[in-house]
């Protein structure tokens, strides 16, 4: 398969939302990859990646990173199993679900925080010139500390989750289900 | 998305290739000190894995750019290479290897894969793969994070 012949299947996935293109494009590619030629399994991961990303946005959207990362290690590791290298995206829609669906539910503690709550959080540090409005010291100080510490530095401060725990020294799923409790804790003593 | 992170992405090869080989460490080094070693395949490649005594490859991001192996026995083979910021991948008829890097936290997160291709040898390289591959794969990137270190 050459170059074109990957871009317009892009360009026809990325119009109609995924349904009913020419997947049998992909099927040289996929049978490429299940002889071990790694740079055309590259090549068909870049193709699907965002197929998978846009089917897990809307079914894990507090995991999306995680699902879509699942997802592809399933597809890519079972792909030697697919017989019929023309099912390949019905397959991968199948596999993305699933693993989407396990990776939302692998988290109960993640509650969708209150979007409310959170732009009143960003917005903070904005107008607050670096120091925290007194009634919201107040907010933070009635926490654990740990949840005070994932919050200030994952919504005051912006970092991303990896260098919280790489500053907390915890791993990485110790700062999400941390942040869960935290900004509902958080909501619930602004609320009192 | 996986396709942003190479090292999302190496996981995902390693897996679909189930590779004998695969091992990822943080490095207290710049990405770009790291990545200009990784990066400089004729140079660097033969300290890096003790078996090559060189590998023929034009400079700089490749794309499917034929390259030849030639090992210290003086066999040598044909690879074909694709090499891009933070990501490499090699292969010939037997082997594929494979890097990626990306900054992390004050470092680098960088991995490396190897793995063969023909299906008969894959149960020898699943086997090899328990015995050796992370030990082999972590020797790897002690070797390269010195080699970066020395820049």
């Amino acid at each position: 398969m050459d170059r074109q012949d990957i871009q317009g299947i892009q360009g026809i996935q990325g119009e109609d939302g995924g349904r009913a293109a020419p997947w049998d494009a992909a099927a040289a590619l996929v049978r490429a990859a299940q002889d071990g030629d790694a740079l055309a399994m590259d090549e068909l991961l870049a193709l699907v990646t965002p197929y998978v990303t846009r089917l897990c946005r809307p079914i894990a959207p507090h995991e999306v990173a995680d699902a879509v990362q699942e997802s592809l290690l399933a597809v890519f590791k079972g792909l030697r199993t697919l017989r019929d290298p023309r099912a390949f995206y019905g397959w991968v829609r199948t596999a993305t679900v699933r693993e989407a669906v396990r990776v939302a539910r692998r988290a109960p503690a993640e509650e969708p925080a209150d979007p409310a709550d959170l732009a009143r959080l960003g917005g903070l540090r904005a107008d607050a010139d670096g120091e925290l409005p007194a009634d919201v010291r107040d907010v933070l100080a009635r926490l654990p500390v740990r949840h005070r510490a994932v919050l200030v530095l994952r919504e005051l401060e912006g970092l991303d989750e990896a260098t919280v725990a790489g500053l907390l020294g915890v791993p990485q799923g110790t700062v999400k289900s941390r942040l869960s409790r935290a900004r509902s804790s958080f909501r619930k003593a602004w609320s009192r | 998305m996986s396709s942003s992170d190479p090292v999302l992405r190496l996981r995902v090869l390693a897996a679909g290739l189930h590779a004998g080989l695969y091992a990822e460490e943080h490095l207290p080094l710049p990405y770009d000190r790291v990545w200009a070693v990784a990066a400089d395949l004729e140079a660097e490649l033969p300290h890096l894995l003790p078996f090559l005594r060189e590998f023929r490859v034009p400079p700089g991001d490749t794309d499917r750019t034929p390259a030849l192996a030639v090992g210290r026995s003086g066999l040598t083979e044909p690879f074909e290479v694709r090499l891009a910021p933070g990501w490499c991948l090699m292969q010939s008829r037997l082997v594929v290897g494979g890097m990626a890097a990306t900054p992390e936290a004050d470092g680098t997160r960088f991995a490396v894969l190897g793995a063969t291709r023909p299906t008969v040898l894959r149960p020898a390289q699943w086997l090899y793969g328990r015995l050796l591959g992370e030990r082999r794969g972590r020797a790897f990137i002690d070797r390269l994070a010195e080699r970066a270190a020395l820049r």
